[in-house]
């Protein structure tokens, strides 16, 4: 029998909740089962509108194109919720609108 | 004369017969079918886009502008995707005509088949893909739906020639059957257009 993916707490703060999301699973993915309003558009590492400042943990990333996140936006701790799989329990908070990085 | 040069005149003399095949026709199914088979002659000329000219991406796909023509005309890039480096289904509101240099690129081309009644909710299918790869192209037109993905271990190197630069785009509207969605990014016409 297979095994399902282990999972890990990841806490949205602009909606006060907190979710699990698979590790074979994007936090945007995760966010959206659980009915949350995540802003996002393309969703395949593109266009950026999904980016949020990681507050706590580590993710690993799924390609992306450059202009979608600067090494700058990167090493600042900004990530992509599309591209983004936690790799431990993650604090995010989407930027959306407010965005000024 | 330089590779540099060489390659700009390849690409100035590649745009006039675009204008030409436009000027003629207009932008038809047969006229994106004819500059697409001019792109592919000119990615042919692979010693033309040596890789030591144009920075690799930081992450994962970067475009290199070639052409881009004053006046809100057309743009041509040299596009460089790695592998795994993907987009979901999208319609860029812009025709666009690619060809391969070196890798592979797949795209998927769909349709969209709810009545768009619902914001924000949509639905679609797919209706056929060719694997751009080098010798080969695709063309589509100002609202066909297509996804990439890059396949094998090579990066894919290709050019890209759109009817707008991409400063200037209309809105890209993504759809995720995962999802059931539909996503409009902002259009970047007005501040850029003439």
């Amino acid at each position: 029998m297979a095994r399902s993916p282990k999972t890990h707490r990841v806490k949205i703060t602009n909606s006060k909740s907190v979710i699990n999301c698979a590790t074979n699973q994007t936090i945007l993915q995760a966010a959206i089962a659980a009915g949350i309003d995540y802003p996002y558009a393309c969703a395949s590492g593109n266009c950026g509108t999904c980016m949020g400042r990681l507050e706590d943990g580590k993710v690993s990333m799924l390609p992306r194109g450059d202009a979608a996140l600067s090494p700058k936006q990167a090493k600042a701790r900004f990530t992509l919720a599309c591209r983004a799989r936690p790799r431990g329990p993650v604090t995010i908070t989407w930027l959306g609108a407010d965005r000024d990085v | 004369m330089s590779i540099s040069d060489k390659r700009d005149r390849a690409c100035q003399k590649f745009m006039a017969k675009v204008h030409e095949i436009t000027a003629k026709e207009g932008i038809t199914p047969s006229a994106l079918h004819q500059i697409k088979k001019k792109l592919v002659s000119l990615a042919n000329k692979e010693a033309l886009f040596p890789l030591s000219d144009f920075t690799m991406p930081v992450a994962a796909g970067r475009n290199h502008p070639l052409l881009v023509e004053d006046d809100d005309g057309h743009g041509l890039y040299l596009t460089i995707n790695m592998p795994g480096k993907e987009a979901a289904p999208h319609d860029h509101g812009i025709w666009c005509v690619n060809a391969a240099i070196s890798g592979c690129e797949l795209h998927q081309f769909f349709r969209r088949t709810d009545n768009g009644a619902i914001p924000g909710h949509a639905t679609v299918e797919q209706t056929g893909e060719v694997m751009v790869e080098p010798g080969n192209g695709m063309a589509m037109g100002d609202h066909d739906i297509h996804s990439t993905i890059v396949v094998g271990k090579e990066p894919a190197i290709g050019l890209a020639l759109y009817g707008y630069a991409l400063a200037s785009f209309p809105s890209v509207v993504w759809y995720h059957s995962e999802f059931s969605s539909v996503r409009a990014l902002p259009s970047r016409r007005g501040a850029n257009a003439a």
